[in-house]
């Protein structure tokens, strides 16, 4: 089996986001169900630049009806977006799944699309890549790797949504301060001490929230505690 | 058997050695095939020393000044290849092995197909067929 990661021109659904006033950094496909008919039911994550509203961004995209908009609470600015739209605004993944090649990541960033999918060999990969310059255009091959399995489709923001609601605002805050700060690097780029200075709290209180946050992660991965 | 080594990079020592130690049989005659941005596989050869050790029989040539793919196609062709072998000179954020211009080419060219290996150094494409 193989994993490949190749890039096409932006297109789709993912292009008409970029054609929004607001400026958007970058999008991601992370499920899609079929819906009767040439429709396409689009489960999407968007990080833009600034703020936005469900009426400006349905104004500036007629043709797509945006069924919700729900902002993260672990990253500013960034959405989530559920759509509905055309089976062809959802083509190269229409184009994977037909070759039934896996789609795991569809990402619209700086005007092209960067693609990860699996594909079963060589044979595999020369259809799936036939198929979509023969739609898109010219296609980019950016990596491979050799896999066990398949793996599972899209949703790679999966865990983002389901920390959804699972952490405080203080515990947020301190997460992501101490991501941004590299305390969760090897080796650490910043000591608790200067965390808890930039945030204001004791070193103490720091602690205790990274310890929840860690046990909330742990409950979600592995159940109640025994 | 017949093996063709791409060299696209004067650091392939790793990749040569795992093909050599690892994907080619005893006895098997194999072709250094350098791209012409490399000058000259002394070097290269030199550290790999005795190639005996290896017991394969080898030649050196050398793509010409503005090949394209059907150029390395047709050498592999002509030599009867059942593997093409290219070292792998960078990898993507992910782990992944980074395929350049010349990989993508043989990988989505119509006229050869076979297995599609990833190593720890190379890529190696074997049990190769060809339509002409």
């Amino acid at each position: 089996m193989l994993r490949i990661e190749f890039r096409i021109d932006l297109a789709g659904v993912l292009s008409r986001l970029f054609t929004v006033d607001e400026r958007i950094e970058s999008a991601e496909i992370d499920n899609a169900l079929p819906v009767a008919g040439d429709s396409v039911f689009l489960f999407l994550s968007a990080q833009f630049g600034s703020s936005i509203s469900d009426e400006r961004l349905s104004e500036q995209l007629p043709d797509i009806r945006i069924v919700d908009i729900t902002q993260a609470d672990v990253a500013q600015h960034t959405y989530y977006l559920r759509v509905l739209a055309d089976v062809s605004d959802a083509s190269v993944l229409s184009l994977l799944t037909e070759n039934l090649a896996i789609p795991h990541r569809i990402v619209g960033k700086d005007a092209t699309l960067d693609i990860v999918a699996s594909v079963r060999d060589w044979n595999h990969l020369k259809e799936v890549a036939s198929s979509i310059e023969a739609e898109h255009g010219s296609l980019e091959l950016i990596g491979t790797t050799q896999t066990e399995g398949m793996g599972f489709p899209l949703g790679s923001n999966k865990i983002k949504h389901s920390m959804s609601g699972k952490l405080s605002e203080e515990q947020l805050e301190v997460l992501e301060t101490a991501y941004q700060m590299g305390y969760f690097k090897v080796p650490q780029e910043v000591t608790a001490e200067e965390i808890a200075s930039e945030l204001d709290i004791s070193r103490s209180t720091l602690s205790a929230r990274l310890r929840r946050v860690e046990h909330n992660f742990c409950a979600l991965l592995f159940g109640p505690q025994e | 058997m017949t093996t063709v080594i791409i060299v696209n990079a004067d650091d392939q020592q790793p990749a040569i050695r795992e093909i050599l130690e690892s994907v080619v049989d005893d006895g098997e005659t194999v072709y250094f095939l350098r791209l012409p941005a490399i000058r000259c596989l002394g070097s290269l050869i030199q550290e790999l020393n005795p190639m005996c050790n290896y017991d394969v029989e080898y030649t050196i040539d050398c793509l010409p000044e503005g090949y394209d793919v059907t150029d390395l196609v047709r050498f592999a062709m002509d030599v009867d290849a059942t593997r093409i072998c290219i070292g792998i000179t960078d990898r993507t954020l992910t782990g992944k092995v980074q395929i350049d211009d010349l990989t993508q080419s043989i990988l989505l060219h119509e006229s050869i197909s076979g297995d599609f290996v990833v190593g720890n150094h190379a890529i190696i494409l074997e049990e190769l067929e060809y339509d002409s």
